[in-house]
């Protein structure tokens, strides 16, 4: 198990933060923190990614300049997409918090679940 | 020395997810995402993808803190003398078996930086490394294959960035379409 | 932190976050503009450099207080910028299609170093959108909830 941390760090780290992105998402009651933890989870993927194109000596994918191995550009370029993607998700989700708000008075899961049941 | 600097920056980034799944006040919680963001930034950095770690600095640790801020100005900021949150025992333990569940696959993963691991052999990431410049005379290979390579990829995610844009006007009635 | 009226009751004057933005955000700007046009030949493009463009003009509104913002930089000039940026990304394939080549196939216009700038065009259209679209979800967000314009009596 200790040996999986000197060589497979990276991975280790992000499953860390799919655990942690699920568990604010499920167990958070607050909608706001919530999307936070899609936010790590989300984070998590990114690194998972990035990793996966890493080779140990590359250079960064700008080539002209003399070297010879490079890390792999194609992550690099799905990952720098869903990072925009993403904050644009982050900003729907919470512009529709925003809305939950403003009807039910209130960002707590629970609270809102006893609002309804009321209606 | 390499090992020595993954490992200060993944404990910090790991350590800084706990602090925002546990601090209860959410000012502290957004404030522990920036540095969260900045963290992986900078392991980006480290995995030599420039260009990600730009956007992560500048998104994840700047506009999206920013946003999170807006929204609890627009809200409410949920205080309480506690510090920590209380351990919700259900997730946790749907969370923690996630976790287990996917290190017993970790080990069938190529090691980090292996030089024959599929991603570094395989033909499209060779394709690209010797092509892009002849091709497109542009050097920096991640520009290449998003304008042009991928650019339908691209288009589509401008699509989806507009659309985000429209959304929220909507959502929040700023404009009335229908 | 109550805000349920429409101003941002939020805004507090510092002196010391006015100063730092007054002299680091033409920094920020500039350098946005420059990874946008320089991602070509190192690392950058248009998602990034949209993106530190609209984080020095979130600076800004952060500093000076958004409504000054709004009223310095119009909506329109936003919705502009959007619509360029989208105008020349589709404007450039399409365009290929009417030299017999393929959509968003630059080298199908003929010009010596056509691949290079078409790649080029399409960045800053990239980077206008992206620009744009965060600059007007951080003011719609910090606007809030409209109750006024609502769609019952439209």
């Amino acid at each position: 198990m200790i040996d999986l941390l000197t060589t497979h760090y990276n991975y280790v780290a992000s499953i860390l933060l799919f655990g942690i992105g699920l568990y604010v998402v499920m167990g958070s009651p607050n909608l706001v923190k919530k999307i936070i933890g899609m936010n790590i989870f989300q984070v998590g993927i990114f690194l998972f990614f990035v990793t996966t194109g890493y080779v140990d000596g590359g250079a960064p994918p700008v080539v002209g300049h003399g070297e010879e191995t490079f890390v792999s550009p194609l992550p690099h370029v799905l990952i720098l997409t869903a990072i925009v993607v993403g904050v644009s998700l982050t900003a729907v989700a919470l512009a529709l918090v925003i809305r939950i708000y403003d009807g039910y008075g209130s960002l707590d899961e629970d609270v809102i679940k006893e609002v309804q049941v009321d209606d | 020395m390499q090992l020595l600097l993954y490992g200060v920056l993944l404990t910090f980034v790991v350590f800084a997810a706990l602090a925002v799944a546990f601090l209860r006040d959410i000012l502290s919680a957004i404030i522990a995402f920036a540095g969260f963001s900045f963290g992986v930034a900078i392991v980006y950095i480290l995995l030599r993808a420039p260009d990600v770690a730009l956007t992560e600095a500048a998104v994840g640790a700047g506009v999206t803190t920013v946003l999170f801020l807006l929204a609890i100005v627009r809200t409410v900021r949920p205080g309480g003398d506690r510090l920590f949150e209380r351990v919700a025992w259900g997730p946790a333990i749907i969370a923690t078996g996630l976790v287990g569940v996917l290190l017993t696959t970790v080990r069938s993963l190529p090691t980090i930086g292996d030089p024959t691991s599929p991603v570094a052999t395989s033909e499209i990431t060779r394709y690209y490394l010797e092509n892009a410049y002849p091709q497109t005379e542009v050097e920096n290979v991640v520009t290449a294959i998003l304008a042009a390579y991928r650019g339908f990829d691209t288009l589509g995610e401008a699509a989806v960035v507009l659309a985000a844009g429209l959304a929220v006007l909507v959502v929040l009635r700023k404009e009335v379409y229908v | 932190m109550s805000a349920t009226d429409g101003s941002l009751s939020a805004y507090v004057e510092s002196t010391i976050i006015m100063t730092t933005v007054r002299v680091v955000s033409p920094f920020v700007f500039t350098f946005g503009l420059f990874v946008m046009f320089h991602g070509a030949e190192s690392a950058g493009g248009g998602f990034q450099g949209g993106a530190i463009v609209a984080s020095s003009i979130i600076m800004l509104a952060f500093a000076f207080g958004i409504e000054p913002t709004r009223e310095w930089l119009d909506d329109s000039v936003i919705r502009l910028l959007v619509g360029v940026g989208a105008t020349t990304f589709v404007g450039i394939g399409i365009g290929a299609l009417a030299f017999d080549g393929a959509f968003l196939e630059y080298a199908a216009y003929g010009i010596s170093h056509g691949v290079k700038y078409g790649i080029e065009l399409v960045e800053l259209g990239i980077g206008a959108i992206v620009a744009g679209v965060i600059v007007s979800l951080f003011m719609n967000l910090a606007g809030g909830f409209n109750h006024d314009s609502g769609g019952d009596d439209a």
